[in-house]
């Protein structure tokens, strides 16, 4: 909100008055309008009233006209003279009245010719009667001019009459029409007017009424004490909002105040109030009092702490507090000066309680002298008496049962180290015997460690010997190694050459058994060749037969007959030959393949051989490089034997000489038994003193 | 190991050289040298100028020689059509042991006839009888078989003598004589003339 409350009270109001006003001028633009219609209506009636009384003049006048004409005597005449004036009254005034009306004033200058001519033609009829005689001026009046003019007035009367009644008509309604607008604006004026002040009131008593009773509450409850409420913070900013805050600010501060007071009266003094103001009262109180509680507290926490030199001053004679702290520091510093000397051993000292009821007097009074029946007790223990019996005051006295505990241990203790001597002297004179039979015994020992010593050199000698022989074994191990992995590999080779071999050997028989079918092939041939000699020797026999039938003609075909018969029976002795050359070329070739086989086989064998050999030799050289290695071994333990040799004899040396040295030591051992068995003698003296 | 692979060693330049050579010879075979073909020619030549020796010794018989269970025998040319291998041999049912069956020789049928069976040779060995030898003389003409034909030659008429007496029986019937180098010369007429080798037999 950020009006005033005087604004808003403004702004209620304002829109009733306006509302007022709109009414008022209302009602008075109406009433302004009723009488200007009045008046006017009034108007009209004159102007009808006007016309009317122009229309009776002319009647007037025609009426004395008629008189005059039927009777021809001038009294008829009376009102036809006193119609002219009349008439022009009338004409006058309605001149003067319609002076605002164009078309009236059109009419009347119409009427004005027609009553002249009406008038005219009575006057006319008048003098004719007056002068011609009564028939003269009945055919001008049969003649009706005078009563058409008298028509035509008339018309225009009622025309203008009728005029003036429209006017006077649609002013009515005006008025009607404007006294009803009047009377709704009125009418709604008063309801919304009554609304606005209904709605103000409400607005104010929402706005203005309840804050200010929430206020007034919350004020009363304040002063009752109850802080315990919450004040609704409200964002208004006009008096009501101030008013608001103001009270919950003075809630805040009243409440802090009321919260220290509690946290003080609870022991609390670390709160730190801080007064709104130099004028905050309430504020400054609690902060001295704070402060004088806290100097107070302070002084009994360093006496808690064991603090006795604070020195509290009193704030005045009515200050108990003080006045008690200080007696309390008093009396306290006294008992410790009690317990200063008692802790420091002076047990000399007569305490005084301050009465029956100081229990911190009577204690410490009681201590001091409990603590000297102990020390009485203490001082018998000490000059050797152990026969004494301590009574403890309670079970809980510690140093009581303590000093009770103490003498019966010592009690106790002193008869097993009594008893422990008895026997230390006991042991003492067999510990003597023993030691002499050592001694002995080192001394068999020693010449015994001298022998063992020159045996354990000639064993170092012997493994040095056999640390070399091992050493050489070892390197030619693995010599014997490479040269087997050598033979391996060797061996490996000749498997690899043997399979060549086989595999030209499986060439080589192929290439046999082609070359022995070509024989075959040539065997073929060959047996045609000698077929086709057999076949010319026939010819050549035929030959020579036609040859002996042609006689003496015949010879020389016979000749060449016989020619050709040898030379097939030479083809025929080449084929033999070939055929025996086939057959000894195939037996060739069955030789070879024999020995192509034999061969293969010879190889498969080699090769199985030289594959047996190669394991044989890889398992060779297996055990070989397992005997190097053993070989190896065999050498380094050799050597570690040799090195367990020379410490072996130098032990043997440590050994004479510890045996040396137990000899000495073992006749030392029997001089200090000697001597314990002389202190235990002792011991057992001493011991007597003590009264058990 | 070593000293045993020395001593099998192949003599592979050896080998290669034989094997040339060999080739070589191969090659030569078809194409003799100039020599070799000069000789050839030379030994031709010398065979055929050689005169015949027993050219004016009187009549000469023309004969064609050949084997008969390994024995050599001949007959008159005069008699002799032809000689031919013996090729699809039809047996005949019903006929004598000695004919063996017939032949066709250029159209012609022709009966064959084993002359061991005929002239009661032992059989004994393997004999060939792949040759026929055609015998004529107009009227008649058989066949004969033969193992192996060794040719036409000429045999002096005056050279011929009598039968021996180991050639006993039918044999001596058809023989003509038996000239130098045990060649049995046949009598080719009296073969074709026989009535015993014709054959007719009614099967009843």
């Amino acid at each position: 909100m950020r009006f005033s409350i005087g604004a808003k009270l403004w702004a209620a109001f304002i829109p009733i008055l306006l509302v007022i006003v709109l009414v008022g001028a209302t009602a008075y633009q109406n009433t302004r309008k009723l009488v200007d219609t009045a008046q006017w209506v009034a108007h009209t009636h004159i102007v009808i009233g006007q016309l009317t009384d122009l229309l009776s003049a002319l009647q007037d006048a025609e009426t004395g006209q008629r008189g005059y004409l039927i009777t021809g005597e001038d009294r008829y005449l009376e009102p036809y003279n006193a119609a002219g004036p009349k008439l022009d009254a009338a004409m006058r005034n309605l001149k003067a009245l319609t002076a605002d009306n164009p078309e009236q004033q059109r009419r009347l200058a119409v009427i004005t010719p027609l009553s002249n001519a009406k008038l005219a033609e009575l006057k006319e009829t008048i003098d004719l009667r007056r002068g011609k005689g009564f028939e003269a001026a009945r055919s001008v009046v049969v003649s009706d001019r005078g009563k058409k003019a008298m028509d035509e007035i008339r018309a225009i009367t009622a025309t203008m009459s009728d005029a003036e009644n429209a006017l006077l008509k649609t002013r009515e309604e005006d008025a009607k029409a404007s006294t009803q607008s009047a009377f709704v604006t009125i009418v709604a004026g008063f309801l919304v007017a009554a609304g606005l002040v209904v709605g103000a009131g409400a607005f104010l008593g929402r706005h203005i009424g309840r804050p200010l009773k929430d206020v007034t509450v919350a004020a009363e409850k304040i002063g009752g004490g109850d802080l315990s409420f919450d004040l609704a913070p409200t964002p208004r900013s006009d008096e009501i909002g101030t008013l608001t805050r103001t009270f919950v600010q003075m809630q805040d501060s009243l409440r802090a105040v009321a919260s220290t007071t509690e946290r003080v009266a609870a022991g609390d003094l670390s709160v730190q109030p801080t007064p709104l103001s130099d004028k905050d009262v309430l504020g400054n109180a609690v902060a001295t009092m704070v402060d004088n509680l806290r100097t107070v507290a302070g002084v009994a926490e360093r006496v808690a702490a064991g603090d006795l030199t604070v020195e509290p001053t009193p704030r005045s004679d009515k200050d108990m507090l003080g006045n008690a702290v200080v007696t309390m520091v008093q009396n306290l510093r006294a008992v410790a000066g009690v317990a200063e000397r008692v802790a420091a051993g002076d047990l000399s000292l007569q305490p005084m309680p301050q009465s029956d009821k100081d229990i911190l007097g009577n204690a410490v009074a009681t201590m001091v002298q409990n603590l000297r029946a102990v020390a009485g007790i203490a001082e018998r223990v000490a000059a050797g008496d152990l026969s004494v019996q301590p009574m403890p005051q309670s079970d809980k006295d510690m140093l009581g049962n303590a000093i009770a505990t103490m003498v019966q241990n010592l009690r106790a203790m002193t008869r097993e180290i009594l008893n422990g001597i008895n026997v230390l002297a006991g042991s003492a004179a067999e510990i003597q015997a023993g030691m002499t039979q050592i001694a002995s015994g080192a001394q068999e020992t020693a010449t015994a460690i001298g022998e063992t010593s020159s045996t354990a050199e000639e064993v170092k000698q012997t493994a040095m010997v056999s640390s070399q022989k091992a050493k050489s074994v070892s390197e030619a191990a693995q010599k014997v190694t490479q040269v087997s992995q050598t033979g391996r590999k060797a061996v490996d080779e000749v498997a690899d050459g043997m399979q060549r071999i086989h595999d030209q050997m499986a060439l080589i028989a192929d290439s046999i058994v082609r070359l022995s079918e070509q024989t075959q092939a040539i065997g073929e041939i060959i047996a045609t060749v000698n077929d086709l000699a057999e076949q010319s020797n026939l010819l050549a026999v035929n030959a020579s037969i036609e040859a002996a039938k042609a006689g003496e003609h015949g010879k020389g075909f016979a000749v060449v007959a016989q020619e050709v018969k040898s030379l097939a029976e030479q083809s025929k002795q080449a084929t033999v030959q070939v055929r025996q050359m086939l057959g000894e070329i195939q037996k060739a070739t069955s030789g070879a393949v024999l020995a192509t086989e034999q061969g293969g086989k010879a190889v498969e064998s080699g090769l199985k051989q030289s594959s047996e050999a190669g394991d044989a030799i890889r398992v060779l050289t297996e055990s070989i490089t397992e005997s190097a290695q053993s070989a190896t071994q065999i050498a380094v333990s050799a050597q570690q034997q040799l090195a367990g040799m020379d410490q072996l004899a130098l032990a043997l040396d440590n050994i004479r000489v510890a045996g040396v040295q137990n000899i000495a030591s073992a006749k030392q051992a029997e001089t200090s038994a000697q001597d314990l068995h002389g202190l235990g003698q002792t011991l057992k003296d001493m011991l007597a003193r003590y009264k058990l | 190991m070593k000293r045993k692979a020395t001593v099998n060693t192949i003599d592979w330049p050896a080998v290669h050289r034989r094997m040339k050579a060999t080739s070589e010879v191969l090659e030569r075979e078809f194409e003799p040298d100039p020599a070799a073909l000069t000789a050839i020619l030379q030994r031709r030549a010398e065979a055929i100028a050689r005169a015949p020796t027993l050219e004016d010794s009187g009549e000469l018989l023309e004969v064609v020689e050949f084997v008969l269970a390994h024995e050599r025998y001949a007959l008159e040319s005069a008699y002799i059509r032809e000689v031919c291998p013996l090729k699809t041999l039809t047996p005949l049912p019903c006929v004598p042991s000695f004919l063996f069956g017939v032949v066709n020789v250029h159209g012609q049928i022709v009966s064959v006839i084993d002359l061991k069976r005929f002239f009661g040779l032992p059989l004994t060995g393997l004999p060939d009888l792949n040759k026929v030898i055609i015998l004529h003389d107009g009227a008649m003409a058989f066949g004969v078989l033969a193992d192996q034909i060794l040719g036409a030659t000429t045999v002096p008429l005056a050279s011929l003598q009598d039968a021996l007496p180991t050639l006993t029986g039918i044999r001596a019937e058809y023989l003509k004589g038996i000239a130098p180098g045990r060649l049995i010369v046949l009598d080719g007429a009296a073969l074709l003339r026989d009535p015993d080798l014709v054959v007719n037999e009614e099967v009843l």
